[in-house]
């Protein structure tokens, strides 16, 4: 029975213009679409196909090609298969439309995608901040946000040799860092 | 020591000399005999808030429990900050939680100390890149003892403890006073992360009067700023909603006035 609404999936996905389906295992199917097509392929996977839980939405930033790649994960309790549904949206000015009318659970991973790379999603209900409640830089997992030069410049590090670490070195302890491995405070990353 | 009144300005020369100096005994005979009862008695009571953000956490269970047992040197759990004498931090500090540890921090009651285990709070370990952890909990809080390690055993996390109790009884354990002898120092490093709008309901300047500990690094540019954004903080109203209770109370009202 299973196997069969797989076949009946593969081709009626075969079907389809303008999308590319790879199988990747027997559970799993890899689709990708053109970014106005997707909304309508979401449609048609949840209403007709059973594919009713939107278990995840990722998105990659692809800095070289301009793009963003989101991947709706939608899963169905019949067929027990997975269908990753990839599309590229430009990267600037990085605005895609919600599929909140579609799934629910939409809401949340576009929260948390808004947050983390800046996209904005038209109709989403609330993209306020969401984990990174005292966050006021850059979107934080795209590609050119330097993690480590924002460190350098909002926090301080220890000192390797501080006063209350003398007694400790002097009965054989403390620590042995090499120097090229040493970080200093408020260091701008160009020095280096 | 004479309890002050009017507040210095920054920077100035204080009229008075602030507390005792660290480690210094009082000169009565008697009073060094009460002085040392006192800290013993405080080191083999110690009642511990574990703030568990990270594995760490994972090592305090055995500590705790039959193998290492904690308690065999007078520490044991505790679950309010308002009665407990040391805060453990367990691993790495997110910039969200360290809201919530200086919140906690704040609440306990002196004498407190801080114990930070685990490399991500000497210099935020493993997270060292991250945008998201603190690194030093020292720019935040005083501590007392940190234990380093990724992580700890529970012989090296009891081998910290009985450190912190031999600095309790030999009094040097102060970190605490810090705390409220450089409160600006600590509260620059807060508002760096969190914006200039932070604010805890903890009076930490009055309690630095309160406890003789206002020194002239108390106040500076940052409580200034404090002072700006500081909003009064108000007594919540007392209210009771539950439903059956108040459709009772109403019925009772209307009776009464038929009557």
């Amino acid at each position: 029975m299973t196997n069969d609404l797989t076949t009946w999936l593969d081709n009626l996905l075969a079907e389809l213009d303008g999308i590319s389906v790879r199988r990747t295992s027997r559970r799993r199917l890899r689709v990708e679409v053109a970014s106005d097509a997707l909304p309508a392929l979401l449609e048609l996977l949840r209403g007709r196909a059973s594919f009713v839980h939107l278990s995840a939405i990722s998105c990659v930033d692809w800095i070289d090609a301009g793009q963003f790649e989101l991947v709706y994960h939608c899963w169905s309790y019949e067929t027990q298969s997975l269908v990753s549904v990839h599309t590229r949206i430009p990267r600037e000015p990085g605005v895609y439309i919600s599929v909140y009318d579609i799934y629910t659970p939409a809401a949340f991973f576009e929260r948390d995608i808004h947050e983390m790379f800046g996209v904005w999603f038209e109709g989403s209900p609330d993209l306020s901040k969401f984990i990174l409640t005292e966050w006021d830089g850059p979107p934080p997992m795209r590609k050119d946000f330097d993690s480590e030069a924002w460190v350098n410049q909002h926090f301080d590090w220890q000192d390797y040799h501080p006063d209350w670490l003398k007694d400790l070195e002097a009965r054989g302890g403390g620590i042995a860092v090499p120097p090229d491995e040493q970080r200093f405070s408020r260091r701008t990353v160009d020095e280096t | 020591m004479t309890h002050i009144d009017q507040v210095p300005t920054p920077g100035a020369p204080l009229p008075v000399e602030i507390g005792v100096t660290p480690g210094a005994k009082r000169t009565n005979p008697f009073a060094q005999v009460f002085d040392e009862l006192v800290r013993f008695a405080q080191s083999r009571s110690l009642f511990m808030l574990h703030y568990c953000t990270g594995c760490g956490a994972v090592e305090l269970p055995p500590a705790m429990t039959a193998r290492f047992d904690m308690e065999r040197l007078g520490i044991q759990p505790m679950v309010s900050p308002r009665q407990a004498d040391i805060l453990l931090i367990t691993g790495y500090v997110s910039v969200k939680t360290l809201k919530r540890v200086i919140l906690t921090y704040e609440q306990m009651n002196s004498p407190k100390y801080v114990i930070g285990i685990c490399s991500c709070t000497v210099n935020g370990g493993m997270y060292w890149q991250s945008y998201a952890t603190a690194k030093k909990l020292n720019d935040y809080m005083p501590v007392d003892i940190y234990i380093a390690g990724c992580m700890p055993r529970p012989e090296a996390v009891i081998e910290g403890l009985r450190g912190l109790i031999e600095n309790i009884r030999n009094g040097r354990a102060d970190a605490w006073k810090d705390y409220y002898r450089r409160y600006d120092h600590y509260l620059g490093n807060q508002q760096r992360l969190f914006g200039a709008d932070w604010q805890t309901p903890t009076d930490v300047i009055a309690e630095a009067r309160h406890y003789d500990l206002f020194g002239p690094a108390t106040l500076g540019a940052h409580t200034a700023l404090l002072e700006q954004h500081q909003r009064p903080l108000e007594a919540l109203a007392m209210r009771i909603e539950i439903p059956e209770l108040m459709r009772r109370r109403s019925r009772a009202d209307q009776g009464g006035t038929a009557q």
